[in-house]
């Protein structure tokens, strides 16, 4: 039986998409709530990251595994704080890998680092979309962020990238300690009217080890309010849907025709590859084989079932990843048929349109999903070709990780 | 046989923390008994637990030859006593065993609570008492104020009090020398029949009972056929032997003497402490005095987490049950929790430490309800019913009145929190019986107490309000009629068998609300609204409600990091692991003690 999900072409035959995503592990400050790597004051080192970059990816294309990319998205850290550097980046990227005509090719930017000649530079280099780190419209909330520009600074950045002429997304934050359900909806406002094509809504999480979670542990700062972030987000879900972006994943809104492809590349078990000190890539295990008994690394397991998929995050300083852009990562995690079936429909539950049947019935996940509906979390319907599809109600997508952790979990993890 | 004219049997007795273990470390090593080399801290604990918590558990025995300033040379027969007032009646034992006792008193602290209490049980085994200040080594250490309080609280003449120090060994030697001069070496008759004391016992996996014993009259030797009197049992002497502290055989163990005895028993539940050896035929006609059963004084369910564990939990308790044979149990069930035991421990010290054993040495995940102890409930017909756990009340209709045990309690503290200890008392139903100034700096104070009271939570309470000054002993007196009611708790208008306890009708409006409130603040938000109930006989006194959860999503999606995505997941699933699911809620499991904390 062949499975309908997992995507195993041969070598040597058409080429594999495979997607590729570069971390720009530099921003011009931290942000309070941030635990993503990224180094602040490292002008010095742009150039060698860019070369330490530029050479990780051409030696990957060495593995055909860049002959046929749908989606490049540079993101970080604060790209765009790369200057001409990044323009350099994305260039060498063009010429390295074979990106699709009609790629979608994004570059993270934040308000401080947005600015009309960069963009136009990056625009004529190829970059087709923009995703903008907002976060709010209001100065305190950002100043409760730590963010290192004004709501006025912001509405500049989106003045820029709009008249640009290309697509952008804002991410905005909700559920922050003194945001009030006024300041919320005036943000949601601007957001609207700002000409951003897609959005990204994302209640506030507390991550250890952060500055914020510091303050809330030293009684500085209140803890967000589950309820208050309910509140926003669905208020969000109503004012973005009514605007004509409606909710196509958790945190995602978009006019149609502007999801981010990129990020569906994740939601839908496709191949990626990670450039960068932290990105992660997920290969076929076919992929994986080829670069593994080039480089030495380990091979994939002999398990049974056989592992279907790789996956690794590499988790290097930036000191160390220019001095050896292609360390083997620690550790390679294998997914079998079935395991990589079921991460899928996890994943695919986060899109509202859900997953069909015929996945749920591959991932083996039927009778949570049966039980999932007894709860209210997961409703099925439909689809006009008479497909049956489960997707999340407005509970389950606000209780997420209910659904997740029941598809995840429904068969405990048998890896050592 | 040793010469009994030659042989000293004494204990160490002390308030828990007084320096006792160490003191008797320094002794083993003055003596060459342990080579400095082989020393390990609190030689003679040998379990984990007792050296992690600084306590004794279990008895020992251990002998120690000593020569004296005039030049003879003794054998010292050291028994080492359980501290904590969990173990009185084994301590009672012990000093049935010996005929002196150094009671050491922590030169920093002065007199406490089991100080008093040791010293009275002391005196009445006619004990000759060695006073001994340790830690004498301290800055803070005050000997003459000691010394003061242990004349004006003990009626002891301290002003030959040793002065020692268990850290650095000073003052050892002395002590020893006193209880070579002080203590009466043991009389017995020789050509009597066997007369010995059984004072502990344990299990060993290759030898079966090993019981610790003390001659009294005549001899014992292997091969002898010899019966345990109150055990009604007859065994063939398999070897007997003294601990140095390791086992060394003799050929006989005559009056006076200090050792151990293996039985080939496999049941340790037949080697009781306080009974009497004697020989199978023609033997003494009269036990030794003061043997009773041992009964359990504080009862709790406990619960494997993990609903398949039931089978190890079982095994578990019978091993354990072989090491320790106060230790009882029966199988319990609840709606809420499953299968499970009830057990019964000595107290709450016992209780905990069992419970900490079963998870570290057989590791097992229990859960434990709220402890309970056992109720005389006279039925309407005549007939009265003990009763170990809420679960086994029966309906109000057919009840008369109810009957629970009540505590003669002791509580030493300095003046100033007499206060605290009045309002503390009265929260837990004390009635105040008198109380004495011992010294400037200690007041003693007598309540009576239903014990009940006293597991609630009650002596953390006084630790706490008292900055860890007072001290505590108390002993069962009788039992006694009170205005009882089992209180139950509601979740989600189900009622949860195992949250149930008995309270006093006067206390349970408050007691109920209370516990409705650190239930709300325990259980975590569910998918759906929670209503937590409390209620007496179907009328509910108490209501909170624990809100329905509305968020809990992980939104950020980021560069496709889906492992660190899932590593959530799975660790939100094992922290529901640590809780009970009770129907379709999720329970933590300090719920089910949350009724000990309902006075913070």
């Amino acid at each position: 039986m062949t499975d309908p999900v997992v995507s195993t072409p041969g070598h040597g035959f058409a080429p594999e998409p495979v997607s590729l995503y570069v971390h720009v592990p530099f921003c011009l400050s931290k942000c309070v709530y941030c635990d993503f790597y990224s180094e602040t004051g490292g002008e010095a080192g742009f150039d060698r990251f860019v070369d330490a970059a530029l050479f990780e990816a051409g030696h990957w294309s060495h593995y055909d595994l860049l002959d046929d990319v749908p989606t490049l998205y540079i993101g970080g850290g604060t790209p765009t704080i790369l200057g001409e550097g990044l323009v350099r980046l994305v260039r060498g990227l063009f010429e390295t890998a074979r990106v699709r005509s009609d790629a979608e090719v994004t570059v993270e930017t934040n308000p401080e680092t947005t600015y009309p000649a960069l963009v136009a530079r990056l625009v004529e280099a190829g970059v087709t979309r923009f995703s903008l780190g907002v976060q709010s419209f209001d100065d305190e909330v950002l100043k409760t962020l730590g963010r290192c520009h004004d709501a006025e600074r912001a509405r500049v950045a989106t003045r820029v990238l709009r008249d640009s002429g290309v697509p952008f997304s804002i991410d905005l934050i909700c559920g922050v300690p003194g945001q009030t359900n006024e300041s919320w909806d005036a943000t949601l406002e601007q957001a609207l009217a700002c000409g951003a094509r897609h959005l990204s809504v994302y209640p506030l999480s507390v991550e250890e080890g952060t500055p914020l979670a510091a303050a809330i542990a030293g009684g500085r700062l209140p803890a967000p309010d589950s309820d208050v972030a309910a509140d926003m987000m669905l208020a969000a879900e109503v004012a973005l849907t009514v605007a004509g972006l409606p909710r196509y994943e958790v945190a995602s809104y978009a006019q149609p025709g502007h999801e981010a492809r990129h990020n569906l590349v994740y939601w839908t078990g496709g191949s990626y590859l990670g450039v960068g000190p932290h990105a992660a890539s997920m290969l076929t295990i076919e992929q994986y084989r080829r670069v593994a008994e080039g480089e030495g690394w380990d091979p994939p397991p002999e398990s049974d079932p056989a592992p279907a998929r790789a996956r690794f995050t590499r988790e290097v300083s930036l000191t160390d990843y220019v001095r050896r852009p292609l360390a083997a990562p620690v550790p390679v995690e294998f997914l079998s048929i079935s395991e990589a079936a079921r991460e899928d429909a996890m994943l695919g539950l986060r899109l509202a349109s859900g997953i069909t049947s015929a996945q749920a019935e591959a991932a083996g996940v039927v009778e949570v999903l049966a039980r999932l509906t007894e709860q209210g979390l997961v409703r099925v319907s439909e689809t006009p070709g008479g497909h049956a599809v489960w997707a999340t109600t407005e509970q389950g997508w606000l209780l997420g990780n209910r659904v997740f952790g029941a598809i995840w979990l429904s068969v405990q993890p048998s890896r050592p | 046989m040793t010469d009994p004219t030659l042989i000293r049997n004494f204990s160490i007795i002390a308030h828990i923390d007084h320096g006792k273990s160490t003191l008797a470390d320094r002794v083993l090593q003055l003596t060459h008994t342990i080579e400095d080399r082989d020393m390990v801290e609190q030689v003679l604990d040998s379990m984990d637990i007792e050296r992690e918590r600084g306590i004794t558990i279990k008895a020992q025995a251990v002998r120690v030859l000593y020569t004296a300033d005039d030049g003879v040379e003794y054998t010292l027969n050291l028994i080492d006593t359980p501290g904590h007032v969990d173990f009185t009646y084994e301590v009672s034992r012990s000093l049935q065993a010996c005929e002196g006792a150094v009671l050491v008193v922590d030169a920093t602290q002065g007199v406490e609570a089991q100080t008093v209490a040791n010293a009275i049980m002391a005196m009445n085994a006619h004990l000759e008492i060695i006073p001994l200040i340790n830690k004498i080594d301290l800055p803070s250490a005050d000997p003459e104020r000691v010394r003061h309080e242990i004349e004006e609280a003990l009626a002891i003449p301290a002003d030959e009090a040793v002065l020692a120090s268990g850290k650095t060994g000073e003052g050892v030697r002395e002590a020893l020398e006193s209880v070579v001069r002080l203590v009466p070496h043991p009389v017995g008759d020789p050509h009597a029949p066997l007369k010995a004391l059984i004072f502990d016992s344990f299990f060993d996996a290759y030898r079966g009972v090993v019981a610790l014993i003390r001659v009294v009259d005549g001899h014992i030797k292997a091969g002898m056929k010899v019966s345990l009197m109150a055990a009604g049992t007859v065994i063939d002497v398999e070897e007997v032997g003294v601990r140095r502290p390791a086992h060394v055989p003799v050929d006989r163990l005559g009056v006076g003497e200090v050792g151990y005895l293996v039985t080939g028993l496999k049941d340790t539940s037949l080697v009781k402490v306080g009974d009497t050896v004697t020989l199978a035929k023609h033997g003494a006609t009269e036990p030794l005095p003061g043997y009773r059963e041992v009964k359990p004084m504080v009862y709790t369910g406990l619960f494997p987490i993990d609903g398949d564990q039931y089978p190890e939990l079982r095994d578990a308790l019978d091993k354990l049950r072989l090491n320790d044979p106060s230790v009882i149990y029966e199988p319990e069930s609840s709606h809420a929790l499953g299968f499970g035991f009830r057990c019964g421990f000595l107290g709450l010290l016992h209780m905990e430490i069992i419970k900490e054993r079963l998870e570290r040495e057989f590791d097992l995940d229990l859960l434990a309800t709220a402890p309970s102890v056992e109720y005389h409930i006279f039925r309407t017909n005549g007939e009265m019913l003990s009763i170990h756990s809420p679960q086994d009340m029966p309906e109000p209709g057919t009840v008369d009145h109810i009957e629970e045990p009540y505590l003669k309690v002791t509580i030493l503290v300095p003046p100033e929190f007499v206060g605290a200890i009045m309002e503390l008392t009265e929260l837990h139903r004390a009635t105040f019986v008198n109380m004495q100034y011992l010294s400037a700096t200690t007041v003693e104070m007598h309540y009576e107490m239903p014990l009940s009271e006293l597991i609630m939570d009650f002596f953390d309470q006084l630790k706490s309000r008292t900055r860890g000054y007072a001290s505590l002993d108390y002993e069962v007196t009788d039992y006694r009629t009170s205005a009882l009611v089992k209180l139950d708790v509601l979740l989600a208008g189900k009622t949860v068998d195992a949250l149930s306890f008995i309270v006093h009708k006067d206390k349970a409006f408050a007691r109920g609300k209370m516990l409705t409130e650190k239930l709300r603040a325990i259980i975590p938000r569910q998918m759906f609204e929670v209503a937590i109930q409390a209620a007496i006989g179907g009328k509910i006194i108490a209501r909170e409600t624990v809100r329905a959860m509305r968020k809990d999503v992980i939104a950020k999606c980021y560069g496709g990091d889906i492992s660190r995505k899932r590593k959530l997941l799975e660790k939100q699933k094992k922290g529901k692991k640590r809780m009970k699911q009770v129907g379709t809620i999720e329970v933590p499991q300090e719920a089910f003690m949350a009724i000990l904390k309902v006075d913070d």
